[in-house]
């Protein structure tokens, strides 16, 4: 186990910069999710870290050891596509055994058919290998199947197998869990996790899915034009979102921006309606962030609007309500049981918990603000 | 609806069309093969299987079946393994590819009764630019080679009337005109292997080059060679034209290009003998037919993926 330091790398694809100098530490067995939306860069820094492209800049390191020049079968890695890239003449088995035999296999071992007779302790040994690593995976009834002939989530598990067998430094996933069903990526999620504790080997996971990078990593990079943005833990970077782009971007429905504003002496309001009385930051506008379930239905709430769509998810209910001078319409999150009368077009009340606001400056950029709680403290 | 019979109007149309344009024909043909018509008879002679036996006892058919496999058994393997070549050299240029598949196309589209002349030219024993060209290796270090020796002692071979070499210079001209054929289907063939195969294979170890062709390109043209293969086998039981051209009478020096589409043509066209011309034809279509349903096979069966 090793750590991996991906440090100052930058890359263009012709005049177009896809990667603008990043730097990551990826810690031993660690589960580091890089998640943002399409065209980030995200799946290129993957493809830099497995050596499958050349950075333009910057050094990879893995352990000890700077990786930068090497091939990719030299760096004891292992790759998930997105597309699985099972080799489709080959057997489930054969698959596995792939990786294997190019890399314990002298050129002798290799041929076809008299290969097999040359090297027959090394093929028993690998067989056995791949059999460990099938049970561990279950599939061992599939060995004999070509990936044509298996579903989406078991291609998914014998890529996951060809990964496994050969016990490298660090898995690299590309969005693995894309071409599945919506039921499969939940529970295939469960299970990556679960892999990831078991096997406690580093994984780097791409994805543009929020609810992948938020259930699965201990650490998670918000990447988006090619810079990563913000790099913690899921809870932290969902709770602390470091910019109004990281805001915006996690968290599903997506978090609601109202405009507002700093008054000399430091008070938040929003809409016009005093929020919290003492921030101290100065007098500035600001949008503030407020997340749906951050907002409740109250009789005596400041905000005031009417109901435009309803969203009832059974355990959730989510309401769009449209405000005076507000475009878009603020998503509030509430409990089918509260709202069973309610209908469309009715007027709401309701207001925000004001320590769980965030605050943005006019860059986008969060403002510390200082909560009121902190503020007793101090 | 029970009872209608609409199902005879979706499929009606391309039965008819199909018996009268293959099925009536081939069963004809099959018909005649077994008599000795002639074009203008009003009547013929049930022969029975006379026109056959003479096809596999005579020397002139053994000369036939000799031309023609030599032919095919050269022209396939060097079509389809210089087809795979190009593409692949082609495939791996980021510059003046269009330009190099132009070039290798060319032939392909080119009339070959036209490029028979000019290959007929370029053979020609005393102006010919093939032997001048060689005459030039004379007195270097060419002579080590006994043949080219032999070659500037008396003259070198007369390419095309010469019985030892005129079916194996018809089929280089072969070679050349067909295998940009095959270098156009299996540049299709490479362009649809996923990028991501070779980032696994990459990922997986394989370094050198040969290993990625061994374990991702091969075998994922395997659909691809079936069909080069299988297409290249009928085109070459088909050569008619370049035999024509050089040797409009009697196949060639002594028969030795005597392939078996000239062999219909000249019995069945020009001596008017419907009769064995219908047999030959018949033996031509059991090889195609073997082919075809060989290649079905194949498909359905070894390289059968996704």
């Amino acid at each position: 186990m090793s750590k991996i330091v991906l440090s100052g790398i930058g890359k263009s694809f012709g005049e177009t910069p896809v990667l603008r100098g990043i730097d990551l530490t990826v810690e031993a067995g660690q589960f580091v999710t890089l998640v943002g939306p399409s065209g980030c860069g995200k799946s290129t820094l993957l493809r830099i870290l497995a050596g499958l492209e050349a950075a333009d800049t910057g050094t990879v390191t893995i352990g000890e050891q700077d990786v930068t020049r090497m091939r990719p079968s030299d760096r004891n890695l292992a790759m998930v596509f997105q597309s699985y890239a099972l080799y489709p003449h080959l057997t489930v088995a054969e698959n596995m055994m792939t990786p294997l035999k190019l890399r314990d296999l002298g050129p002798a071992g290799r041929l076809p058919i008299v290969g097999p007779m040359l090297a027959r302790s090394e093929y028993l040994r690998l067989r056995q290998q791949v059999q460990t690593t099938a049970e561990a995976l279950r599939i061992e009834a599939l060995l004999h199947r070509k990936p044509g002939q298996l579903s989406g989530g078991q291609r998914q598990r014998a890529a996951l197998g060809r990964a496994m067998v050969r016990n490298p430094v660090a898995f690299l996933m590309d969005e693995p869990l894309s071409n599945l069903d919506a039921a499969l990526r939940v529970h295939m999620r469960a299970e990556l996790s679960e892999l990831h504790r078991r096997l406690e080997t580093t994984f780097v996971y791409v994805t543009h899915d929020q609810a992948e990078a938020l259930t699965m990593s201990d650490q998670m990079a918000v990447m988006m034009n090619g810079e990563i943005l913000q790099y913690g833990r899921p809870a932290h970077v969902y709770g602390a979102p470091a910019s109004l782009e990281v805001a915006k971007f996690i968290g599903s429905p997506s978090i609601n921006v109202l405009p507002g504003e700093i008054d000399s002496a430091g008070g938040l309001s929003v809409m016009g309606k005093l929020l919290l009385p003492d921030t101290r930051l100065a007098r500035q506008p600001v949008s503030v962030g407020v997340r749906p379930e951050h907002l409740t239905l109250d009789p005596n709430g400041s905000f005031r609007g009417v109901i435009r769509h309803r969203e009832n998810l059974g355990s959730d209910l989510f309401l769009h309500v449209q405000l005076d001078g507000v475009e878009k319409a603020v998503i509030l999150r509430s409990h089918p049981r509260i709202l069973a009368g309610t209908g469309l077009e009715e007027e709401v009340t309701f207001s925000a918990i004001a320590d769980e606001v965030h605050v943005f400056g006019a860059d986008g950029l969060r403002l510390h603000m200082a909560r009121p709680s902190l503020v007793e403290v101090a | 609806m029970p009872g209608s019979r609409a199902y005879l109007w979706f499929i009606g149309p391309a039965l008819i069309l199909m018996f009268l344009i293959l099925l009536l024909p081939i069963g004809i043909a099959g018909a005649l093969s077994v008599t000795d018509y002639s074009l203008g008879n009003t009547s013929a002679n049930f022969v029975g299987a006379e026109n056959y036996e003479r096809i596999f006892t005579r020397t002139t058919y053994e000369k036939m079946f000799g031309a023609t496999f030599r032919y095919v058994f050269v022209v396939v393997p060097l079509t389809v393994f210089l087809g795979l070549g190009a593409a692949l050299l082609i495939h791996s240029l980021t510059r003046f590819g269009d330009l190099y598949k132009t070039i290798y196309f060319l032939p392909v589209m080119a009339a070959l009764i036209a490029m028979a002349i000019v290959w007929e030219f370029a053979f020609h024993p005393t102006i010919g630019i093939i032997n001048a060209t060689l005459e030039r290796g004379c007195g270097t270090w060419l002579e080590a080679w006994n043949w080219y020796a032999a070659g500037c002692e008396r003259t070198f071979p007369l390419w095309l009337t010469d019985r030892d070499y005129a079916i194996w210079t018809v089929a280089f001209i072969g070679v050349w005109q067909g295998f940009g054929f095959n270098m156009v289907l299996y540049l299709a063939g490479l362009t649809s292997i996923p990028r991501s195969l070779y980032d696994a294979a990459g990922m997986d170890g394989a370094q050198s080059g040969w290993d990625r062709f061994r374990l991702v390109t091969w075998p994922m043209l395997g659909p691809t060679t079936v069909f080069v293969v299988t297409i290249s086998f009928i085109r070459s039981f088909q050569v008619f034209d370049t035999v024509e051209a050089f040797y409009p009478q009697g196949g060639g020096p002594s028969k030795s290009v005597y392939v078996m589409m000239f062999a219909i043509y000249e019995k069945a066209i020009q001596q008017n003998l419907m009769g064995i011309g219908a047999a030959i034809t018949v033996v031509f279509l059991g090889f195609v037919m073997f082919l075809t349903i060989l290649q079905r096979w194949l498909v359905e069966r070894r390289t059968h993926y996704v």
